[in-house]
């Protein structure tokens, strides 16, 4: 009879030993700033979105998976064709590492245009370089997985490129390989740091991450005036949660609809024996380095050309972790060089990549490309994805509606602190 | 600290030699090929023009990706960086900073023995 009585009385017990309100009233006062920036913040919550669809169908892949020289490729393809809608679920974890990878790169150039990485958010900045470490990683390592031709030479290249670094570089190939050569260990290993050490590392980097944002707050633009933001700014909850959440949808949608017309095909099992296959190229985020690789002679002056290009990338990588501590200018100054050296990086980035696309693929013979596998599949996807998208609009009109309540409800001043 | 390191960097196997029946690959043509397994990497067997066999790790020398021989064009080829190498395993275009690894070919009753160099 009284629902109400007892939905209150369980929340209140939780929230005595949870204190959940705590963390409500935190986030209902953590302001996010409202100015011609504030689009950059949406970057962050929507990498975390994709995260969690990479969790969720990155465990329903290896339901399935077997990591073995043998079985890997063939577990894929009856993932691909044999599991009912397997290949909806690969191309979803497959189109999602891709978003949230892009989405990544925005919020680093966010971030870097903004210089919010300037005292006190070093250790911010850093932690989002260790992120990106690993979310690259988890992007190299996944690639191996199918253990296809392309795969195979992806990852001979990328266990190789450790060997270019004077001393210590043997050990490192050995170490990722598990041996010297490409072989049935390094298919088990790479599925052990993509499966259970990555997640680890990143979710600890992540932890550190999101504290060091509710610790310190969101950052001001440069020269901004304070007053002026704080009175212009909205509660993360729950104003700004309903805005990020639209945007979750529209995306997902996207997600869901590329992922259904352009799922990923596997190439035949590889052979460790055979020649690498002609055009070879690896993922779109690591083009730019591939091309690199390429272009650079075989000797420069006294070293190989492929140590030199690893040395820089590495001295890049190096400066780019401790950029908080070389631009380490007060807050307010502007920090052009910066500027046009992100601008710079990005188009040298872009051109890189169109570059190496110069280059043709051979579109490989016998490869399964997953499509629907009859009518009523098909018309069922249409459903689906006509399901989705009308969620989409109707969750959106709603959340709309949600938007405008609690900003005039903000506008009232009804979340303000004496209020509460 | 070091039994964890010497399980997760197993140790180094690379053939001290590997036989190959003369039946199969004595009969190369002249500038023909024919490929092998040195260990986990692949190898080629090569008659030159001279009539003599010569061996390769046919194992690129830029970034350790697998070469193919085009008979076409008398070269190695490796389409991850697009190396070249001429018929005797020379680095000639491209990224590669050396020749191809070369192994020793001798004839031992009915096989090939191929060894390392520097191993005979």
């Amino acid at each position: 009879v009284n629902i109400k009585g007892a939905a209150r009385t369980t929340w209140n017990w939780l929230d005595d030993r949870l204190g959940v309100r705590t963390v409500m009233d935190f986030l209902k006062h953590k302001p996010i700033p409202r100015n011609r920036h504030t689009p950059w913040m949406y970057t962050g919550s929507l990498i975390l979105v994709f995260f969690g669809i990479q969790v969720l169908t990155g465990i329903m892949l290896a339901f399935y998976y077997r990591p073995t020289l043998e079985e890997a490729n063939k577990s894929v393809g009856e993932i691909m064709t044999k599991v009912p809608l397997g290949w909806i679920i690969r191309s979803v974890h497959s189109w999602s590492a891709t978003f949230m990878i892009a989405v990544v790169f925005i919020h680093l150039l966010g971030i870097w245009v903004l210089k919010s990485y300037r005292k006190p958010r070093e250790m911010t900045w850093m932690s989002g370089v260790l992120l990106l470490v690993f979310t690259l990683a988890f992007g190299f390592t996944g690639y191996l997985l199918p253990w296809d031709a392309l795969s195979l030479a992806a990852t001979k290249v990328g266990t190789d490129i450790p060997r270019s670094i004077p001393v210590i570089g043997a050990w490192g190939t050995k170490f990722l390989r598990g041996g010297e050569d490409i072989s049935g260990d390094t298919l088990s290993r790479f599925f052990s740091f993509h499966v259970s050490v990555l997640p680890l590392c990143l979710l600890a980097a992540l932890a550190l991450h999101v504290y060091l944002i509710q610790k310190l707050g969101m950052s001001l633009p440069v020269g901004a005036d304070e007053e002026a933001e704080a009175r212009r700014a909205i509660p993360f909850w729950p104003n700004f949660v309903y805005r990020e959440a639209i945007l979750w949808l529209a995306l997902v949608g996207a997600l869901v609809t590329i992922a259904v017309f352009l799922p990923p095909t596997l190439g035949k099992a590889a052979d460790l024996m055979a020649p690498a296959p002609e055009g070879i190229k690896p993922e779109w985020y690591f083009l730019f380095l591939f091309q690199m690789l390429k272009i650079f002679p075989a000797k420069i002056l006294f070293m190989t050309g492929d140590t030199v290009a690893v040395l820089l990338i590495l001295l890049a990588a190096v400066l780019f972790f401790f950029l908080p501590l070389i631009d380490n200018k007060p807050a307010e100054r502007k920090g052009k060089i910066i500027t046009i050296l992100a601008f710079l990086l990005v188009v040298y980035a872009v051109a890189m990549s169109v570059w190496s696309l110069q280059t043709p693929s051979k579109p490989e013979a016998d490869k399964i490309v997953p499509a629907p596998q009859n009518i009523r599949e098909s018309a069922a996807i249409y459903v689906f994805l006509g399901g989705i998208w009308l969620s989409v609009a109707v969750l959106t009109y709603l959340l709309r509606l949600k938007i405008k309540e609690t900003d005039r409800l903000l506008e009232v001043g009804y979340f303000s602190s004496d209020k509460r | 600290l070091y039994p964890v390191l010497k399980f997760v960097f197993p140790p180094e196997r690379e053939p001290e030699q590997v036989l190959l029946p003369l039946a199969d690959y004595g009969s190369l043509e002249a500038g023909a090929i024919k490929n092998f397994v040195w260990g986990s990497k692949p190898g080629m067997l090569k008659k030159t023009a001279g009539g003599e066999l010569i061996a390769f790790v046919s194992v690129c020398t830029h970034l350790d990706c697998n070469v193919a021989y085009l008979p076409e064009q008398k070269k190695f080829f490796c389409a991850c960086h697009e190396g070249w190498y001429d018929e005797n395993g020379v680095n000639i275009g491209g990224p590669p900073p050396k020749p191809l690894r070369r192994l020793i070919v001798i004839t031992e009753g009915e096989n090939l023995v191929i060894k390392p160099e520097g191993a005979a």
